[in-house]
């Protein structure tokens, strides 16, 4: 049996259970992928960016799409005092002006993630964020490990 | 460090055989947009002789982002309804798919994440030249975004070969991934890119956009422009994770660059902010 790989797009959000991965690939954005142990169920939200401006597409956002992604879940059955999370990517480019917002998003993605998963009282279990580096991420729904594949490298983080 | 290797490259680039070919009606066609007096009838002939071209021109020129709704039955009525300008770009996607719709191994890029990135690249520059009531930039800009990171195709081999020492490179001496290639290897992607170009014959203008794309501040004056909207749309492109490869974000955002597209802070976020609909849009074409 052929275990299902789906990908998720820039600003997209999916969930799915086990044994599905989901993957995606990330910049400056940021991948929060959250975990129910207890359901063998998650999701993974892909956002550009940190709070909206005058776009309407949540999705797009960490402080709106993270709790959508935890809403999602939670219709589903999954209980909050089950979820975890790991959160990857946010990098910035090697060299900017300070001076250049756009230099900064990586940055504000990843402290707006953490913002709002504090909020929701969702505990981080596993970080790759930061740097320079673009990063393939694999989040197998089998039992919520998370696989970074960034500059012909690839870490594991398997606490859930 | 890595001496045989840019021996190897040296030989490479000498070898005109050796580098990518493009179908002498391109670069014909590119060189006739140029012309103020060129005939329109002449260049429809000089496509319609290329069979496969064709073809594929009119698939191209049929999608949503060129037909903009008009059926486009020949290359005759796309010149009309479309314009010179436009057909150009559309035989620059049709004619270079071959040579950047493929794995890119060294850059750790996947078949179709060197074509995805280049073809958004180029519809990100076309819209900002656009936006900032730079029109006659625009079809340069596409093309240049399109062939922009063509290099990386022949140097890809030499990169997989000394990856590890590139980052290393990269990180030691604070420099950038193309930084990094030029010290180990001899050549950047860029000036490879730019080789290619010269052997195709295209003109110097599309030439600076390949080789300057990273290093829009050393390019030349009549060029500034359009080499800062490539330089500009590229590093969103990148940012937002678009066929972003094993050199990642390893590469430096130009200030010099963005004062020169004219775009104020706000603007650029707007463009990151829209990649997923740019992406939507280059899905169309590719």
């Amino acid at each position: 049996m052929s275990i299902e790989l789906v990908n998720v797009g820039v600003a997209q959000l999916k969930i799915a259970s086990s044994p599905v991965i989901l993957r995606t690939i990330l910049g400056s954005c940021v991948g929060i992928c959250i975990y129910d142990r207890n359901k063998k169920m998650g999701g993974l939200a892909h956002v550009l960016l940190s709070k909206a401006t005058n776009d309407s597409q949540p999705e797009k956002f960490a402080e709106t799409a993270i709790p959508a992604l935890i809403e999602q879940l939670l219709r589903q059955g999954c209980k909050r005092d089950f979820m975890t999370a790991k959160i990857a990517g946010g990098a910035s480019m090697f060299k900017f002006a300070s001076q250049t917002p756009l230099g900064l998003i990586g940055e504000n993605n990843i402290s707006m993630t953490k913002k709002i998963l504090e909020e929701k009282k969702i505990p981080i279990v596993g970080e790759d964020t930061g740097g320079s580096v673009g990063r393939v991420i694999d989040f197998f729904l089998e039992d919520g490990r998370l696989k970074v594949k960034a500059g012909g490298h690839e870490e594991y983080y398997y606490k859930v | 460090m890595h001496e045989h290797i840019k021996e190897r490259i040296k030989t490479v680039i000498a070898n005109l055989n050796a580098l990518p070919s493009m179908p002498e009606v391109v670069t014909r066609i590119i060189n006739m947009v140029n012309d103020p007096n060129v005939d329109f009838k002449l260049v429809a002939e000089e496509i319609s002789r290329d069979q496969a071209i064709t073809t594929n021109i009119l698939k191209i020129a049929n999608s949503a982002y060129f037909s903009k709704g008009k059926e486009i039955a020949s290359v005759e009525k796309a010149l009309v309804t479309l314009g010179m300008k436009e057909v150009k770009d559309i035989v620059v996607v049709a004619a270079t798919k071959q040579v950047l719709d493929k794995p890119v191994i060294g850059y750790d890029l996947a078949k179709g994440e060197l074509w995805k990135h280049n073809v958004a690249v180029a519809m990100l520059a076309k819209k900002i030249a656009i936006d900032k009531k730079k029109k006659n930039l625009a079809d340069l800009v596409f093309t240049g975004g399109i062939i922009h990171d063509v290099g990386k195709t022949v140097l890809a081999i030499y990169v997989a070969s000394t990856f590890k020492d590139l980052i290393q490179s990269t990180v030691d001496n604070q420099i950038t991934f193309a930084q990094a290639e030029q010290l180990l290897l001899g050549f950047d992607h860029q000036e490879i890119g730019q080789i290619i170009l010269k052997k195709w014959q295209f003109p110097e203008s599309l030439q600076n956009i390949v080789r300057y794309h990273h290093d829009a501040d050393d390019a030349p004056q009549s060029d500034i422009e359009a080499v800062a909207i490539v330089h500009v749309a590229n590093t969103i492109c990148q940012m937002a994770g678009i066929g972003i490869g094993g050199d990642g974000l390893y590469y430096e955002l130009s200030g010099k660059a963005i004062e020169a597209t004219g775009l104020d802070d706000s603007e650029l976020q707007h463009y990151y902010g829209i990649t997923p609909e740019l992406l939507k849009m280059a899905r169309q074409i590719m």
